[in-house]
């Protein structure tokens, strides 16, 4: 009788031991770091710890769709700045007394948002690197925001944003925020459209988060501003043929068409406006305009004239032509290559100023001084969002094969050219 | 109103022509060769990148590249059959589980295939201008590069179908897809004969991704769209019938200038509605047997 229950009885003892083995995890918010002596007895120094460099861990896109925006926005800068530290000898970390070059271990999420919360959370529990960086896209730093907040790992957002992250940046306090979006970028293209006196404009948008928050910010602007919008129409992520909104547009004469979409139906719309010889006096487009693939395939001339949002150029800041020398001018992202480095400088001036590897005094130095970096002066605001006094612009335009600010006007490289051109040949 | 309608109509057949001619290539080796190819879409963007190479690093007309990129695929495809499909077909002892092995190794083939294009490639998105131009024809508006696509579309699907209406070869071919074991013991040399319709389907592709890269961009991650707009017109024109594809991609691309025009936004959900449809009420498409 007892015989037949001690088999279950060590089946569920040892259920329940697992249980509460695996409920039992090691705290993941980083200790505070101990306070320092002081007294009258000098104590003899305690021996450094050994470190020989900072791992940093990087889950993004290499293969999938999201690999085109990886390779042209995000791997140069990140490279590039891996290459820039270790050439001058790494970061001095006063921990350990010397310093310390820096490694980066990196994983191929497909462009899956599963595979790269699985792989961040490997990064952070297996590889038990020191610091994470940002994963591919919008989409994909959302998701990643939660789990490096769970582990108490910083996590500086360069490679996307929306406006909607205000509303959860503040339940993330490891989460910082780099780059720039509709709630500075509409507004100075409003105050543009004023000055250049658009009267009429037709508004497309992609049916996601990005589409919808432009379209959102971008609409009621235009109307605040007295354009008359003719239409407003949603395009499907994967559209193959535009030209029955193109020829809409062109009918309806309007002064402005937007396109509030990703790099590939940005590319269909320029290229059946091109075919179908619409050329309205201002166009303006969303993500990929302003990489440089863009201008690659339709030339300088074919892109003259046309506006996206950004922006920076060589006349930014003083320190932006140097950075554009290190990336290679045929290698830019106009929109956010030198807020990514910033956000990068910010990282590695608060792990110098910190003295330690420990993400939370690390983090708060990060969010509440002021570095100089590409941008000039930098911090974040009080939500860990870059503050918009830092951005470089807002609005870009393709001038002569150059990418140049147009709005605001305070940050203006160049003034904006309108009418647009016509394309080349027509 | 009458120049909107001609305009909707003419849109759909630019835009048919070229669903046409991907979906021939995959009726092709599904029809005769029994491989339900997933990985069609990525001899198309071998197709539209071998293009790209040759226009912007030889300056060589896209056109002229069909001549190039056709007997190419034609290769890459004939190879592929004899080494990697008849392996299959042998271990698989043919029928179904040919069908079902020989699909999953196809998506084993889109994954190899698009890796090693990133590679080659790069991830970023390619494209150039030819022939980007608007054409007056009696008050509308047309694209000079997608009326050039659609002439050269038709042209290269008329060829084909005379090619296996008329040609010994042809007839071989006709008759591997009604009966592969009669037509072997009829002295029709089916290994080559499959490996060919198999080849000949890839050089569709090619040269529909030569034509598509005149118009659209050009990057690793494109096949797939491509793969699924050709299996919806497939299923729609009929399993296995090269006139029923030719006439199912003008039937996909024609709904899709119609619903473009009344709501964007639904143009791709159009054509997966379609296709629940047809699968619910004519499974066997069109033209299908």
């Amino acid at each position: 009788m007892v015989k037949k229950y001690i088999v279950p009885l060590v089946i569920c003892l040892i259920l329940f031991m697992a249980l509460f083995a695996g409920c039992t995890q090691p705290s993941t918010t980083p200790a505070p770091p101990s306070e320092p002596k002081t007294g009258g007895e000098q104590e003899p120094e305690p021996p450094k710890p050994e470190k020989d460099k900072i791992v940093f861990g990087s889950v993004h896109s290499i293969s999938g769709p999201l690999a085109i925006i990886e390779e042209a926005a995000f791997g140069p800068i990140r490279n590039l700045w891996f290459k820039d530290v270790n050439e001058r000898g790494g970061i001095y970390v006063e921990e350990y007394g010397k310093k310390l070059p820096v490694e980066l271990i990196e994983y191929d999420d497909k462009s899956d948002i599963g595979t790269m919360t699985r792989l961040l959370e490997k990064l952070i529990l297996e590889d038990k690197v020191d610091f994470i960086l940002p994963p591919t896209g919008t989409a994909m730093l959302y998701a990643a925001g939660p789990v490096a907040n769970k582990h108490g790992y910083i996590l500086p957002g360069m490679s996307g944003g929306a406006t909607t992250i205000k509303e959860i940046i503040g339940g993330l306090p490891y989460f910082f925020s780099n780059l720039n979006f509709s709630d500075t970028q509409v507004p100075a293209f409003g105050e543009l459209v004023s000055e250049l006196g658009v009267k009429s404009a037709a508004v497309v948008f992609i049916e996601d988060l990005h589409g919808v928050e432009y379209s959102g910010a971008v609409v009621p602007e235009m109307v605040l501003r007295g354009v008359d919008v003719a239409f407003v129409k949603s395009i499907p992520q994967g559209i193959q043929d535009m030209s029955a909104i193109i020829k809409e547009a062109k009918a309806a004469d309007v002064d402005a068409f937007l396109c509030l979409a990703y790099p590939d139906e940005n590319i269909l719309c320029v290229s059946q406006s091109m075919e179908l010889g619409f050329n309205p006096k201002l166009m303006i487009f969303g993500p990929g305009v302003c990489y440089t693939f863009f201008k690659d395939i339709f030339g300088d001339e074919g892109v003259e004239g046309l506006m996206s949002w950004g922006a920076w150029n060589g006349k930014s800041t003083p320190e932006s032509q140097e950075l554009i020398d290190k990336i290679g001018v045929a290698n830019v992202d106009w929109w956010g290559h030198n807020l990514y480095w910033a956000g990068m400088q910010m990282l590695e001036k608060s792990i110098e100023k910190a003295g330690t590897l420990d993400q939370s005094v690390v983090r708060e130095i990060m969010a509440t001084e002021t570095f100089d970096t590409v941008l000039g002066p930098t911090y974040y605001d009080e939500n860990r969002m870059l503050a918009a006094e830092c951005h470089t612009g807002e609005v870009g335009q393709w001038q002569s094969g150059q990418f140049e600010v147009i709005g605001p006007k305070n940050k203006a490289t160049a003034e904006p050219i309108y009418p647009k051109p016509p394309w080349p040949g027509q | 109103m009458v120049i909107e309608i001609i305009d909707i109509f003419l849109s759909g057949l630019l835009m048919g022509g070229i669903y046409a001619l991907i979906a021939v290539g995959l009726s092709m080796q599904y029809g005769v060769a029994r491989v339900l190819n997933v990985s069609h879409g990525e001899f198309i963007m071998l197709g539209a990148f071998f293009t790209w190479s040759l226009y912007t690093y030889c300056n060589i007309n896209p056109l002229l590249t069909l001549v190039i990129c056709g007997p190419v695929m034609l290769l890459i495809g004939f190879v592929l059959h004899k080494t990697l499909y008849r392996s299959i077909r042998i271990s698989s002892g043919g029928g179904a589980a040919f069908e079902g092995n020989s699909m999953l190794a196809s998506f084993g083939l889109l994954f190899v295939i698009q890796n090693m294009a990133i590679l080659i490639w790069g991830a970023s998105i390619k494209g150039y201008s030819y022939l980007a131009f608007p054409v007056n024809m009696g008050g509308v508006i047309f694209p000079a590069n997608r009326l050039v696509t659609l002439l050269f579309a038709v042209i290269i699907s008329v060829a084909f179908y005379l090619f296996l209406a008329r040609t010994r070869l042809g007839k071989a071919i006709r008759a591997a897809a009604q009966d592969p074991d009669a037509a072997g013991l009829m002295g029709v040399n089916i290994n080559q004969v499959l490996a060919l319709c198999f080849g000949l389907g890839a050089m569709m592709a090619g040269l529909a991704g030569t034509l598509l890269s005149m118009s659209f961009r050009v990057q690793p991650t494109m096949g797939l769209e491509y793969t699924l707009i050709a299996i919806i017109v497939v299923v729609l024109g009929g399993l296995g019938s090269i006139p029923g594809s030719f006439i199912g991609g003008f039937i996909l691309g024609l709904i899709g200038s119609i619903v473009s025009a009344i709501e964007p936004s639904l143009s791709l959900v159009a054509y997966y509605m379609l296709f629940m449809i047809l699968l619910l009420v004519k499974p066997t498409g069109i033209l299908g047997r």
